[in-house]
């Protein structure tokens, strides 16, 4: 299996999503050889959580400088941020094809020797090694799609980046797309025949250590209602959007707060834009956030809202869900199809977003129903089942590979 | 010896709500409802299931002497009438004017003040005979609760409120094995006095009636009609008149009871699944084989003195769903808090006496905003949702939320709303 990110180091939900999709294979007998292009931080921790002793799991890092979410431009600035520090490898070249090239290159070599049933790659970056690998084994070559080219970008693709999905795309024997949404912006948009596609949908992983819902006090609240943002401030999460409905709720609510946890190209844009508008008591930034801190947020959210153009799936959301937050989606989104005890609204629809946080903030019965309702699609969307799922379409591709040859 | 058939079809509209946005709140002059959509699909209903249905209907009822129907039409689909469609007002009429239909009464609104408030019910009641009879020139003798909603209580009330005969749903474990196809009564009982007065006082001068009969939807029959009709996996499809007949005939009894949506001609079944040639069939077959078609009052007549079986229910039973149960309005927190908080505002509105805040309240008692907050299926991770024109139970709820809050606003100030329509209802448009 031919990954991104993993996490401890991983900035989206790739790297979560690829974590529980290899443990939940592991749960059901599938013995998985994961290579990931950095080699900072995973591997031990990879190896630590999954037991590499028992010879099941093992992660082979190729040392490059591929980062996930990556476009030419991005790779760039950091190419010239990182030249002379031990970030520097020696497989990268000096721009993201070649960068990619040699990722591929490397995990080529470094599979082999292997001997593996099925081959299988996240997104666009690892295709090309994914398609290499399976014609040198003569496996199956199974491409999962976390999140095209056009959601990121808002429909204007980087056409080498495009032209490299699409060809993963067409080499696969199957592509298990993240949603029904993206398993229509691959037949739409890339011409990918409906059949060849299977919709897996991204589940959520039970939380080690999971604190208690929090308690309120029979005395009133303690604190003003907080309304939740978390994702990359990326042009495809819409942040700015966020922002607009922060101003119209405000106007309504001035006792209401807004926290976007993240980081991305757009942050000093929306830092200026939040003073422009006189926000500035009113939405907080919280960066970054580590795991720790993502589920305090959580735990003191009163909203979630998850405003993105194009979103292929939106694990956040389940994160929301699991921590009982009332939760309002944009229809653009592959989670929207999960989650149903929440508010849908058109990503453009600012005044229908604050409109539903307003009425989850005034009416104490609906918020109740939507914390105690949304949880429920977890017990049933677990990485085990959809692991499972992913078994049954790896044993598919190779039962009918075998029949092509006879 | 060969039993009666009993038709009632339920003609109902609902008023259903517009986009409202907080900032409407407390706005003058905000309306509710979504006049646009309340008027296409009354016309698009009105093209396929009631002008059509309500045509064949009038040559049947012409042609042959034996047949007739029972129609209970909400207030709210009368209103909706006065509103988009005086055409079908005026087919209905047709029909009443051949004599060979029973126009049943029902609470106005098709609301579920039988369960939250005894007074607004029995107004509603009365709101609805007096329309009735202002419009076919015949007093309704037989009462139909919305979706079917019955208990043993809710008979006494009506019984008191002047009827004699009541509708309610054949269901099995009340049943207990007793057939759905004889006449029922609920177990004799007094109320307490302070509310029979109360009933008494609404009854006006009607005479209260001594018994009253309960009718009971044979559901079985019915359903293979209103539902499975073009269920092409059911094993009785096609379902055709003749054989149709038959079940009736085995069924035996006294009276097969099939009660149903009107739109199950032409709206729930399509014209194309050949609905109005099955319907069109049935009368001539009956007269056939010399069957007999009665309206509820006729079947109580027919049956007379002859003892009745005791139908008792104790908690409240409808027509909605498997569980025959409420949970259809009723079955969540944000359904339960809506009824609740609306209901609440029954003694501030009546005592602002205001009439187009009056019929706003009311409309939204309509059992329709309830049933689309139903989240009822959801858990089984099922397709079968109910029908709604929101996109969610939470769109329903917000919306209504909406308009309840500025229900509250309006009447927090000294305000009336200017009366310039609120004999014909409001103008939508």
């Amino acid at each position: 299996m031919f990954g991104w990110e993993y996490p401890p180091r991983h900035s989206g939900g790739l790297g979560v999503a690829c974590q529980g999709l290899v443990r939940g294979l592991l749960k059901t007998g599938v013995r998985v050889t994961l290579v990931l292009p950095r080699r900072a931080g995973s591997e031990e921790e990879g190896a630590e959580i999954l037991t590499p002793e028992s010879g099941e799991f093992s992660v082979v890092t190729v040392p490059s400088d591929l980062q996930p979410y990556d476009g030419s431009a991005s790779y760039a600035t950091r190419r010239v941020e990182h030249r002379g520090t031990e970030m520097e490898g020696q497989l990268y070249g000096p721009d993201l094809s070649s960068a990619v090239a040699n990722f591929t290159d490397a995990s080529v070599a470094l599979t082999q020797n292997l001997t593996p049933d099925v081959v299988h790659a996240h997104d666009w970056m690892t295709y090309e090694a994914g398609i290499r690998t399976s014609d040198h084994h003569g496996v199956p070559f199974v491409a999962h799609i976390h999140a095209t080219e056009l959601d990121r970008t808002d429909f204007h693709p980087n056409e080498r980046i495009f032209v490299q999905e699409r060809r993963g795309f067409l080499h696969a024997q199957k592509i298990i797309a993240v949603s029904d949404y993206t398993k229509r912006i691959l037949t739409e948009h890339y011409g990918i025949p409906a059949e060849k596609i299977a919709v897996v949908h991204n589940a959520h992983a039970k939380l080690e250590g999971h604190r208690p819902t929090q308690i309120f006090s029979q005395y009133g609240r303690r604190k003003p209602p907080l309304v939740l943002f978390v994702g990359r401030l990326t042009v495809q999460k819409n942040p700015l959007q966020f922002l607009d409905v922060a101003s119209r709720v405000h106007a309504l609510r001035p006792d209401v707060q807004f926290v976007m946890a993240g980081d991305g190209p757009l942050l000093p844009a929306l830092i200026e834009r939040t003073c422009a508008m006189g926000l500035e008591r009113t939405v907080f930034f919280a960066g970054r956030v580590s795991r720790e801190e993502g589920e305090s947020l959580y735990h003191s959210a009163d909203c979630f809202v998850m405003p993105s153009l194009s979103e292929p799936f939106g694990l956040v959301a389940l994160e929301a869900a699991a921590h009982g937050v009332p939760i309002i989606l944009s229809k653009h989104s592959g989670v929207s199809e999960v989650i149903d005890h929440c508010f849908k609204v058109d990503f453009w629809d600012g005044e229908k977003m604050a409109d539903c946080i307003l009425t989850i903030l005034r009416e104490e019965p609906l918020a109740m129903q939507l914390k105690a309702e949304a949880p429920r699609i977890l017990t049933r969307l677990t990485w085990q089942r959809q692991a499972e799922r992913v078994r049954a379409i790896y044993e598919d591709t190779i039962r009918s590979l075998s029949t092509l040859r006879i | 010896m060969q039993p009666l058939i009993s038709l009632y079809f339920q003609v109902h509209q609902p008023y259903r709500l517009r986009d409202l946005r907080i900032t409407d709140i407390g706005k003058a002059g905000t309306k509710y409802f979504d006049a646009e959509l309340n008027r296409t699909l009354f016309r698009k209903v009105a093209e396929k299931c009631y002008l059509p249905a309500n045509k064949l209907m009038l040559s049947l009822l012409q042609k042959y002497s034996h047949f007739s129907v029972a129609y209970s039409l909400s207030g709210s689909f009368i209103d909706q009438c006065r509103d988009y469609g005086e055409d079908v007002l005026q087919s209905f009429r047709a029909l009443a004017a051949t004599g060979k239909v029973e126009f049943l009464a029902e609470t106005y609104y098709h609301s579920l003040s039988s369960l939250k408030s005894l007074p607004e019910f029995c107004e509603q009641v009365t709101l609805h005979r007096d329309t009735i009879r202002d419009l076919f020139g015949v007093d309704p003798t037989t009462f139909r609760n919305t979706e079917l909603i019955y208990s043993n209580e809710l008979a006494q009330v009506v019984r008191l409120l002047g009827f004699n005969g009541i509708l309610a749903e054949g269901v099995d474990a009340l049943l207990a094995g007793r057939s759905p196809n004889d006449p029922f009564a609920p177990p004799q009982f007094r109320l307490p006095p302070e509310k029979e007065a109360m009933i008494e006082a609404a009854c006006g001068e009607r005479e209260q009636a001594e018994e009253i009969a309960v009718l009971l939807k044979n559901y079985r029959l019915s359903d293979d009609v209103a539902f499975r009709f073009s269920d092409r996996t059911w094993v009785g499809f096609p379902l055709t008149a003749d054989r149709f007949t038959d079940w009736i005939t085995e069924a035996g009894g006294h009276s097969i009871n099939l009660f149903m949506d009107y739109e199950t001609f032409g709206e729930h079944q399509w014209k194309d699944t050949g609905v109005f040639e099955f319907l069109e069939a049935l009368p001539r077959l009956w007269e056939e084989r010399g069957l007999n078609a009665a309206t509820p009052s006729q079947v109580i007549a027919a049956w007379g003195k002859r003892d009745h079986g005791v139908f008792d229910a104790h908690a409240p039973i409808s027509w909605a769903d498997c569980e025959r149960d409420l949970s259809a309005w009723l079955g969540n927190r944000i359904q339960e808090a809506s009824v609740a908080a609306l209901y609440a505002l029954e003694h501030d509105v009546k005592e602002r006496g205001d009439a187009q805040l009056l019929q706003d309240w009311r409309r939204l008692q309509t059992s329709d905003h309830f049933y689309y907050m139903s989240t009822k299926y959801w858990s089984d991770g099922d397709v079968h949702k109910y029908f709604s024109p929101y996109d969610s139970p939470y769109e329903a709820y917000r919306r209504f939320s909406h308009a309840l809050h500025d229900l509250r606003c309006r009447l927090a100030t000294d305000e009336t709303t200017p009366s310039v329509d609120t004999v014909s209802g409001p103008s939508l448009t």
